[in-house]
């Protein structure tokens, strides 16, 4: 089997049709399905939060059997993952997609998870060391996105779960966890 | 012989018969408890060959398509019926009917995929996987006995030939003459393109992509339009499912 540095390709990635558009529906739901969950699990794995369409994008390409998507194909499958809220397009021209492998709501809870396990109530921490701090380090957290992880303090932040406020010596913004 | 008249004469004439009448039902009764004796004495044997070689039979592939040619032979369906004996003896039917759901299970779940078209060899191999605890290895032949009963449940279950693969069909498509010869063709090299069919076959463009286009429309078929020539490639996973081809064209190349 194909590997792409140590993640597992599945075997549809070898076959050439699935990297044309398929014309008939069902033959095509059946394709996108396939797209969406490679999609999904290469980007969970290698911890990439975001996919520019006119970039090269390793998964977007198989040099071994000579086949690469079409811009309308990846436009496509991404396109089916924003309607099932699982990436967002970052601006009007689909030129590039956040990919949410996990929700917005799931990142919530796992800060909270985060601030829990680490007695961090009642703390104050900037968003940078969520992001990059010893803390963070080993957690799902750790290199996370800072649109992802400041879309879910906003949502923690409406829950009263948060207070996210503008650090007066440091550019960056604080948090403190109120749970 | 003088003709002897009178009431005696007939009496002696009806004597005669019945002792005839006797004798013959002696000799049919006779006949019926030999018959009788010698299909016991079979039913016996074959008890206790199935018995003695039931590990056999249920662990040797080769060895149980023997057994069942053999009953075919002296007429005996050990899958007629799960209640008879040879279910209680051998679980033989137990382990087709199993082998049975198994099957619908696997064409079920790769219909999307293959458009209810699966290559023998690789529903075979599937069922292989999906039995590796069972330990009891399953031959082509056991697959295509279970696929047989199947057919009693009108699903559309079938085993066709095209070229020298056979293939199962779970969906009631019906394929003619044509879509099988596109089949076999793209058997080579899991796809065909429009210009080798009309080569090939001496078809017509119009006959060509008038096939083509129902194969697609039945799932069986995928487009491909990404070679470098530019020419739409048509590929077909019932024949070289996603599985097996590993870029089967750039190994060639």
């Amino acid at each position: 089997m194909q590997r792409l540095g140590d993640f597992k390709l599945p075997h549809f990635f070898n076959y050439p049709p699935y990297f044309t558009l398929q014309p008939i529906r069902e033959t095509r739901e059946k394709q996108v399905q396939l797209w969406k969950e490679l999609i999904l699990d290469y980007c969970r794995t290698q911890k990439i939060f975001v996919i520019g369409l006119e970039e090269e994008f390793p998964l977007f390409s198989n040099p071994v059997i000579e086949r690469s998507l079409s811009h309308e194909a990846k436009e496509a499958f991404l396109s089916a993952l924003v309607s099932e809220g699982r990436a967002e397009w970052m601006d009007r021209g689909h030129k590039r997609c956040l990919i949410l492998w996990l929700r917005i709501q799931d990142w919530a809870d796992c800060i909270l998870r985060f601030a829990k396990d680490n007695g961090l109530e009642d703390t104050v921490m900037t968003v940078e060391e969520i992001r990059s701090g010893i803390e963070s380090r080993g957690t799902e957290l750790h290199g996370m996105d800072r649109t992802v992880l400041m879309r879910a303090l906003k949502l923690l932040e409406q829950k009263g779960k948060v207070a996210i406020f503008k650090g007066a010596s440091t550019d960056d913004e604080g948090v403190k966890f109120s749970l | 012989m003088r003709r002897r008249p009178g009431i005696g004469g007939l009496q002696t004439a009806a004597a005669a018969r019945d002792q005839y009448r006797l004798l013959g039902e002696n000799v049919t009764k006779l006949r019926t408890d030999i018959m009788k004796e010698q299909l016991t004495t079979f039913r016996t044997q074959l008890e206790e060959f199935a018995r003695k070689h039931k590990n056999d039979i249920r662990k040797n592939p080769a060895f149980r398509s023997q057994f069942h040619e053999m009953c075919a032979k002296v007429g005996v369906d050990p899958l007629a019926s799960n209640k008879g004996f040879w279910a209680e003896l051998l679980g033989i039917g137990d382990f087709y009917y199993e082998l049975g759901v198994q099957i619908v299970d696997i064409c079920l779940e790769t219909r999307s995929e293959n458009g209810g078209l699966i290559n023998l060899q690789e529903l075979c191999s599937r069922l292989r996987q999906r039995r590796k605890a069972a330990r009891e290895s399953v031959s082509e032949d056991d697959c295509l006995r279970a696929i047989n009963k199947l057919k009693v449940l009108g699903g559309g279950y079938e085993v066709i030939s095209v070229g020298k693969k056979k293939l199962v069909r779970s969906v009631p498509t019906e394929l003619n003459k044509d879509h099988n010869e596109i089949l076999e063709l793209a058997q080579a090299q899991g796809y065909v393109t429009v210009e080798e069919v009309e080569r090939q076959l001496s078809w017509s463009s119009g006959r060509v992509t008038d096939c083509l286009e129902t194969l697609l429309k039945e799932g069986l078929a995928m487009i491909d339009d990404g070679h470098k020539d530019r020419k739409r490639r048509y590929w077909f996973p019932c024949v070289s499912s996603i599985h097996t081809s590993v870029g089967a064209e750039a190994v060639k190349s």
